[in-house]
């Protein structure tokens, strides 16, 4: 043999050699018990299915958004568990007789992250632009006509008509008050064409000017978001070094991260888990009530709707639904039944008949409309989970209760987009969901009521039913109990509407890690992190 | 050779405006408005929000109006702003290309190394036990669903038995490395940090595993398949009659015959690889250029999807090109033209 092939296979097994050393140094190295630098577990780590799409507080509106936004910004007022209002940016709060002029005081000592005091020009400048901007938050800004800042503590407000909600649409944390000078530095605008030249979308991905407990450390669509403490924070000190929420799809993968210690918190388990971890001594479980809810909406004035044109169809549809099922086959049972598109608990929701299984109403009502030989719907829905509801199971579940009265219900599972698009044509049948912005009726009497502006109103083709805006007038210009009588006529009139028909208001699995507590399901603020805390830290 | 780079490297500019032109059109062309994605289902019916994000969006420009400022923008290192992340498209990609390009390359590496060795192996026992197994786990790798695999993986060995490393590229509560390239692995080693390069390999281990299991079947039953034909030739035959051992006969002559196919199956295979990572990506929360191809994809995110296209058609370029050269260099008779 010559030379040069054995130079050639020295020069092989040297490479075979370093090779195999070179695996056997990664299958070390994977066996390695070192551990890499860790953050120390003064921070939490929340797992869920990020719905972020953006972090300007003045664009953003979903849920990841709600805990976002209140963690790291702050409103004037703040909602309690139990409804109430308490001071947070503002210490008092009055309107004047006829609530269309509000005028907060605020603290004197709170200070955004920068170090800079909060000052009236930031909470004008923070909601003309969120006005402004016309993103998907903006109507919480919806007959605002003035935002004056007369000295450095004091905004008043001023409305084109009676808004007694106000101060409760002040505690969402969309209304949260930006640090005006440090934004507008880095391409944020107020002015009125704030929706064609405010250049500050990117910029707030990567930092955050608030005031709140923490401020923005990182974000990785996809991956996750890290907040870290605000060291100049002017209130009670955070209970965290640092929160991350880590962006963990699926309910079974939230699951067993939960389980491997992977994540404190698991925000979004389906209730199939709860027999998995109910017993497990080193989880902690609690079944709470909410204020989500998922619904049946029908379009008596869209092409296909026609036959729900005689109410006494829409109310056989109500009869029809085996509400029990329903609630058994989506969230095993964990929910509620829900009168109208107010969900318990709301103010003027108190003594609201419940809807009933009663498919022998259904069959009369039907017959005397004229229907009694059936009838046929279309139903086009979104085919996705939310709030534990599948909506696929949901509407086979009510597909199944309607064939029993002679109603047909043709399912169209669509993807979100395509849903969407069919919505602005009009769908006879759908199914949505809604989540409260803030601790006010109105905002269910304004989307779903047949009033002026209401979107279901629209949706549906239903023309405005003259009292119902007349009490949704009434409604923003009282107060206390007034209003609360208010409310619950309008509740009534919504029901009698039969428009939206509420299917399940799913109660929630709150789920952490045994040496957490506080865990909670929050109305603004989707989960509240002054109150979540390690109950060794 | 180098016209023949010369040549190709000059022809893809062409390819890729091509690309990104069938993209542009055919994401265009879905019926469906993502607006919906934009500003919410529940502001579809406020006009105002509606029509400052048309106009934000350019959304109210007609077709051929945003294809040519789409290209004047692209022809300027600009792909656009995603709809959906609100980020830069070329911001996006290029964090999310490193994860799957390091996933990718793993597999790959797992997919070759030991595919050829199980290859040969089945060649060297043919007939026997060995060869059989062997031959099982090629059919089982190239029919087992990715998903199928990846979840029960993950059920088995971290959440149960606890001997694997969760999904993600890093452990909870791990801080990455500075960025530099993008490959956690390789960025922890170029900080000096072994034990955070161990957590980043330790991820990376299951997901490239199971992403390699369709190419190594296809990489095993082709290296056996050429080895046992290329055993019986007559440059083997020949060699063993002036002495060599089978061993030696096998290890520098038939194998690198052998493996020739190979190159063009794993050519083809890593654009395939990394364009197709979205289930492993998906199962194992890695977020690479698969999951956001989907995410945009499902949001109408015209930018992000004529991006994707934009990057995926240049790995597939860089990889033919990438193969016919190594086609040229590992076998002589191929001569590039």
């Amino acid at each position: 043999m010559s030379p040069l092939p054995r130079r050639r296979a020295r020069k092989s097994r040297v490479a075979a050699r370093a090779a195999t050393a070179m695996a056997l140094a990664l299958g070390l190295a994977a066996c390695s018990g070192a551990g890499p630098a860790t953050q120390e577990r003064t921070g939490i780590i929340l797992g869920r299915a990020m719905d972020v799409t953006t972090l300007d507080i003045s664009r953003s509106l979903c849920d990841t958004c709600q805990i976002y936004n209140a963690a790291v910004y702050e409103s004037l007022l703040r909602a309690t568990p139990e409804g109430s209002l308490e001071p947070l940016l503002a210490e008092s709060w009055t309107a004047n007789a006829d609530n269309t002029q509000f005028t907060f005081t605020l603290r004197a000592d709170a200070v955004f992250s920068d170090g800079s005091p909060v000052e009236a020009k930031d909470v004008e400048w923070s909601w003309e632009r969120l006005k402004n901007l016309a993103g998907s938050p903006s109507y919480f800004m919806a007959g605002v006509s003035d935002v004056q800042a007369p000295d450095a503590r004091t905004v008043v407000v001023t409305s084109e008509l009676p808004n007694s909600a106000f101060f409760n649409i002040a505690s969402a944390g969309y209304t949260g008050v930006i640090n005006s000078d440090v934004a507008a530095q880095n391409g944020a605008t107020a002015d009125a064409n704030a929706a064609s030249t405010d250049q500050a979308e990117q910029w707030f991905l990567g930092n955050s000017a608030g005031s709140g407990q923490y401020v923005l450390d990182s974000y990785a669509e996809g991956t996750q978001l890290v907040l870290k403490r605000n060291d100049n924070y002017w209130g009670e000190a955070p209970n965290f070094t640092d929160v991350t929420i880590k962006e963990v799809t699926d309910s079974s993968a939230q699951l067993q991260q939960l389980q491997q210690g992977d994540i404190d918190v698991a925000m979004q388990l389906s209730f199939d888990a709860l027999g998995q971890i109910e017993n497990d001594p080193n989880l902690s479980t609690e079944v709470v009530p909410s204020f989500n809810f998922v619904y049946l909406a029908l379009s008596p004035g869209k092409p296909g709707g026609e036959a729900l044109q005689d109410p006494r169809v829409r109310e056989a549809i109500r009869k029809s639904i085996d509400y029990t099922s329903a609630i058994d086959a989506t969230v095993a049972g964990n929910g509620e039944k829900q009168a109208t598109g107010i969900p318990n608990g709301f103010e003027g929701t108190e003594g609201l008949p419940l809807p009933e299984y009663d498919p022998e109403g259904a069959k009369a009502l039907l017959a005397e409309a004229g229907y009694g030989g059936g009838l046929a719907l279309q139903a086009v829905f979104p085919t996705f989970t939310i709030y534990g509801v599948n909506f696929a199971t949901m509407m086979q579940s009510i597909q199944q209760s309607l064939q029993g009265v002679g109603i047909q219900l043709d399912l169209q599972p669509l993807e979100y987009q395509a849903w969407a698009d069919r919505l602005a044509e009009g769908i006879p049948v759908t199914a949505v969901y809604f989540a409260p912005d803030h601790p006010d009726a109105i905002q269910y009497v304004q989307y779903f009521g047949l009033i002026e502006g209401s979107v279901w109103a629209e949706r549906a083709g239903m023309p405005v039913n003259p009292q119902e805006q007349q009490l949704a007038v009434s409604a923003l210009a009282q107060t206390g109990e007034q209003r609360t009588a208010t409310y619950s006529q309008l509740a009534e009139l919504m029901y009698n509407d039969a428009i939206i028909l509420p299917v399940v208001n799913p109660k929630y699995l709150l789920a952490s890690s045994a040496d957490v507590t506080g865990n909670n399901l929050d109305i603004t603020r989707n989960l509240d992190l002054t109150r979540i805390r390690f109950a060794t830290g | 050779m180098i016209r023949f780079v010369a040549k190709r490297l000059a022809l893809m500019p062409l390819l890729l405006w091509g690309i990104v032109t069938i993209a542009f059109l055919l994401s265009h062309a879905v019926a469906d408005n993502p607006l919906a994605s934009i500003v919410g289902e529940r502001n579809l019916g406020n006009p105002d929000v509606v029509r400052a994000a048309t106009e934000r969006w350019g959304l109210d420009k007609s077709l051929p109006e945003q294809y040519f400022v789409y290209i004047a923008n692209l022809l300027q290192g600009d792909m656009g702003t995603s709809f959906r992340t609100k980020a830069p498209v070329g911001a996006d990609l290029a964090v999310r290309l490193p994860a799957t390009l390091e996933l990718a390359a793993v597999a790959l590496v797992f997919a070759i190394v030991i595919g050829t060795l199980l290859g040969v192996l089945a060649a060297r026992m043919r007939g026997k036990l060995v060869d059989g197994v062997v031959r099982v786990l090629a059919l089982l790798g190239s029919s087992l669903p990715v998903f199928w695999v990846g979840l029960i993986f993950l059920f088995l060995f971290y959440a149960t038995l606890g001997v694997a490393a969760g999904p993600g590229r890093l452990s909870a509560r791990v801080i990455p490395p500075p960025d530099a390239t993008g490959f956690y692995t390789v960025d922890a080693l170029l900080a000096g940090d072994w034990p955070l390069f161990v957590d980043a390999f330790q991820h990376l281990l299951m997901p490239a595993l199971i992403m390699s299991l369709a190419l190594l079947g296809t990489v095993i039953r082709i290296v056996r398949s050429q080895m046992l034909e290329e055993q019986g030739s007559d440059y083997a035959r020949t060699a063993r009659a002036k002495g060599m051992t089978r061993g030696q006969v096998l290890n520098r002559h038939v194998l690198r015959n052998a493996i020739t196919p190979v190159i063009t199956i794993v050519g083809v295979s890593v654009g395939l690889l990394i364009m197709g990572a979205v289930l492993i990506e998906t199962i194992f929360s890695w977020n690479g250029i698969g999951t956001y191809a989907v995410e945009s994809s499902r949001a109408l995110d015209f930018p992000a999807i004529t991006g994707v296209c934009l990057v995926g058609g240049c790995i597939f370029l860089v990889a033919n090109l990438i193969t016919d050269i190594a086609y040229a260099v590992v076998d002589p008779r191929v001569r590039l033209s």
